[in-house]
């Protein structure tokens, strides 16, 4: 449901800037993400394009299935969006869902207008496999293609359903990433890990180990994001202007730096079993204390001790 | 001569055949097995400890390593069936016949061996009646039971969650049964004597602490805006107009959106200091926000709640402590004050009838009572006045005498008209019925009998069914609070809205809630970890709840 104040029509900034992102919807976090009044939406509820293939399942379907396109803009700067609704179906991507998002990606690219995605997506929709997995693919060479030509593809994760599976992949291909705690970003979700491996390999019920091998603030120590914020529809504004600055450099040296921070990676941390082993191993003195620092004295430690991966993106 | 000690001699046979295993009355974990099949007979009435919190984990799994050539026929006496253990004593013979309380990790499994024949019930009872009865028809001949630490003479400490121990040790010890105690670990000195050593035969180090289970752990983050309009309906049209200050609180997301709305809507109500003061609860989390903005006084605790110990450690006022600092809790004299000394009980079921009564069995699954049926029930034994009490019973019965009218409890039914994967609260027939019919049942497990319920809250209203004069009328009242659920959709409108006039149905609208403003911003704490801040850290979530 989208508060009174995020209808508030024309205030300058988000009328209450403390609102948790997490708990917003997709519509409530674009509303307090853009300036206000400047969103106009592409392929809207109205249009109706719904997924051909819940009905066939039972399932309820949704008038834009899942996921809101359009253009905004930003601090004046005009950008093209596109934010996940958490709330329905996990925010897994299905046909339309996914030709909404590579629309989006192949006018970036024509337009050369910088793209903000706010992912909360579990991945592929199960019931639209092949079509779903398609669109994924689409979604990256769309995503290498605009960055390809310049544009920057700027990240949000912050949202309740995380970011996992084809998200995640299509996250990985993005020009800077911005996290909270909250935020999850990982190829296998936790139940998947356990389904597969196990229980003593992953406990997917063990929350805080799922937020200490997937969450935010691992993820911003071992690079995997590039900054970190708090759970506020303000601060997730203020990253994605941040993460707008940055360079739009997608070349050969690019990549080459990006395999060699992988290889690094791996061979630094791969027998780790636990967040907190890794995070002794970057430096961090007191590691279990990781999860319950404040904003202020994790990004302390972690802009000391912490992965970059600058040079990578 | 008549013999008047074959209980004392009986006991006394046990002791000597323990004491094989024993150093003074400690037995050593890896002999347990051998000295449980030494003390125990074949058809013992064996209470084994175990709730809805705190297990005796480790003398289940060893009774379940019984020879049942030697150790069968067992009469089980417990509050519990909770762990896989509890049910497999049942499929190798070692235990017969079971009487209990609650089931409710095992509700699939227990009503599967019913049907199977595997288990011979007793009664489901709820805490109270089964503690009742260790008093006179069910005594246990030998009781397992779990503390957290024991001296060398056996006294023992069971520190926050004492729930049912001295209860259990009471009826057993006295009774002349054997008391038998896991403990987490041997010490000099006990924090606090909870349990003294002369009640205590023997105790078994298990070197690690007992299992308990967070139940009462909401988290604010999954609490829905239906459930946050239901809340606002509660609050400002009973707790508000009775003024209700003793109370008890369900289990479910509804009551934990009333304790998250206390100091954010409750206080725009100006009911601080007027409503809510003081609980027969267990330690929910969700309470700690009220209880920091200063709305709360007092608290009895059944049993404790895992990570809120070191809170309610810095709370003596609000909270039971003993000498040591820590929790003291005790279900049979909080289920005692749940009955007696509180004016409401307010919780979510999953099935309502016409009548009113409510249920918690569905698809084949006997998930027990605990202590909602004492709670939300009349006490019929009380005498003392208090204002919603009084209130209550004149709504009930407005041309009696005063001074002859007896008062009546608030006993509040609160939910979705839609349930979990939209199975409607609402229904004809309780699925109880067809239980009780299968397993030839004298009585369906009814959790709130409908002469006991007095509010039906939904997202549709409030139906005051005190102030129904008849059978129709009180079927008209919850069809009219039951939404689009097919019992809903087949009410009698004219009837509908002229208890509407009278106030027996009070829309949202007719209190001056709007619904669109039942809103998550409305919760004092949206997640576990604003818990936490609110504790001033002093609440330690446990590692499932953490999001962080």
């Amino acid at each position: 449901m989208t508060s009174p104040t995020a209808a508030a029509p024309h205030a300058p900034l988000p009328a209450d800037p403390h609102r948790s992102w997490y708990e917003e919807s997709a519509r409530g976090r674009l509303s307090h993400l853009l300036d206000a009044g400047s969103f106009s939406e592409f392929l809207g509820p109205q249009r109706r394009e719904l997924s051909p293939h819940l009905a066939l399942f039972n399932l309820p379907r949704q008038f834009d299935d899942g996921i809101v396109v359009g253009a905004g803009a930003l601090a004046g700067k005009p950008v093209l969006v596109a934010a996940q609704e958490g709330r329905f179906m996990g925010g897994a991507i299905g046909e339309v869902h996914g030709a909404k998002l590579t629309g989006l990606l192949h006018a970036a690219r024509q337009m050369k207008r910088d793209v903000v995605i706010l992912f909360d997506t579990g991945g592929v929709r199960l019931q639209e496999a092949n079509a779903g997995e398609l669109a994924i693919s689409e979604i990256i060479r769309a995503t290498v293609q605009a960055r390809a030509a310049g544009v920057r593809v700027v990240g949000l994760l912050g949202g309740r359903a995380g970011c996992y599976g084809g998200g995640s992949l299509i996250a990985g291909c993005c020009s800077a990433l911005v996290i909270s705690e909250q935020g999850r970003l990982s190829v296998s979700g936790p139940e998947v890990i356990e389904t597969n491996k196990g229980v003593e390999e992953f406990d997917s019920k063990d929350r805080a180990l799922v937020w200490r091998t997937m969450g935010g603030k691992h993820r911003y120590l071992i690079g995997g994001v590039d900054l970190f914020v708090a759970d506020t529809v303000a601060a997730f504004r203020a990253g994605a202007l941040a993460a707008l600055d940055r360079p739009p450099t997608l070349d050969q040296a690019v990549l080459a730096a990006e395999q060699a921070r992988l290889e690094r990676r791996l061979a630094r941390f791969g027998d780790t079993a636990d967040g907190t082993e890794v995070w002794a191993r970057l430096g961090v003195n007191q590691p279990t204390d990781v999860p319950d620092m404040d904003l202020d004295d994790f990004l302390t430690i972690a802009n000391r001790q912490r992965e970059g991966a600058d040079a990578a993106r | 001569m008549r013999d008047w000690n074959t209980k004392g001699r009986d006991r006394q046979a046990r002791l000597d055949a323990g004491r094989h295993f024993a150093a003074g009355k400690i037995v050593a974990a890896h002999d347990l097995v051998a000295f449980l099949e030494a003390v125990l007979r074949p058809g013992d009435r064996v209470c084994l400890e175990g709730d809805n919190q705190k297990q005796a984990d480790l003398l289940a799994k060893a009774l379940a390593k019984a020879d049942p050539a030697k150790i069968h026929d067992l009469h089980m006496v417990q509050s519990g069936v909770v762990l896989p253990e509890h049910l497999d004593i049942f499929e190798t013979g070692i235990a017969r016949r079971l009487d209990f309380s609650y089931s409710g990790p095992q509700s699939a499994r227990i009503a599967r061996m019913m049907f199977g024949g595997q288990i011979e019930l007793g009664a489901v009872h709820t805490y109270l009646e089964l503690f009742a009865r260790y008093f006179i028809d069910l005594t246990p001949q030998v009781a397992l039971i779990a503390a957290v630490s024991a001296d060398k003479d056996g006294n023992l400490y069971t520190g926050p969650n004492t729930e049912d121990t001295p209860t259990v040790v009471e009826a057993t010890s006295f009774g002349k049964g054997l008391v038998i105690a896991q403990v987490g670990e041997i010490v000099d000195r006990v924090p606090r004597v909870d349990i003294p050593a002369d009640q205590v035969h023997f105790v078994v180090n298990a070197q690690r602490p007992f299992y308990v289970e967070p139940l009462f752990t909401r988290d604010p983050a999954a609490i829905t805006e239906t459930q946050i309009l239901t809340a606002m309906l509660a609050i400002k049209g009973l707790y508000a107009p009775y003024g209700v200050r003793r109370l008890n609180h369900g289990i479910g997301f509804n009551t934990a959106a009333i304790e998250l709305l206390l100091p954010t809507f409750g206080e725009r109500l100006g009911l601080k200091g007027k409503v809510c003061t003081h609980w027969a609860l267990n330690p929910h989390p969700t309470l700690i926000p009220a209880i920091e903005s200063g709305w709360v006084e007092q608290i009895h605790c059944f049993g404790s709640e895992v990570g809120m110990e070191d809170y309610m450690r810095a709370r003596p006022d609000i909270f039971f402590t003993g000498p040591d600092g820590s929790l003291r809790s005790n279900r049979a004299f909080c289920q005692t004050a749940g009955l007696y000394a509180c004016d409401m009980f307010i919780g979510s079921t999953l099935q309502i009838d016409l009548a009113g009564n409510s249920s918690t069995v569905t698809g084949g699954r006997v998930a027990g009572f605990g202590g909602a049926p004492n709670m939300g029930s009349d006490a019929r034994g009380r005498r003392h006045p208090s204002a919603p009490w009084l209130r209550a019973g004149e709504e009930a019965d407005p041309d009696g005498t005063p001074a002859l009218r007896r008062g009546r409890k608030l006993v509040v039914q609160i939910g979705e008209t839609f349930g979990d994967g939209n199975a409607p609260m609402f229904v004809e027939r309780l699925g109880a019925l067809e239980l009780a019919d299968k397993l030839h049942l004298d009585l369906a497990p009814v959790m709130v009998y409908g002469d006991d319920v007095t509010h039906i809250v939904t997202e549709e209203g409030i139906a005051n069914l005190l102030l129904c004069r008849d059978k129709d009328e009180r079927e008209q009242a919850i069809r009219g609070v039951a939404g689009y659920t097919e019992v809903g959709r087949a009410r009698d409108r004219k009837m509908v809205e002229r208890l509407r006039e009278r106030k027996v149905i009070q829309r949202p609208e007719d209190l001056g809630i709007d619904p669109l403003d039942a809103d998550r911003g409305l919760l004092v704490a949206h997640s576990i970890k604003d818990l936490m801040i609110a504790s001033g850290g002093l609440y330690r979530p446990p590692s499932r709840f953490r999001n962080w």
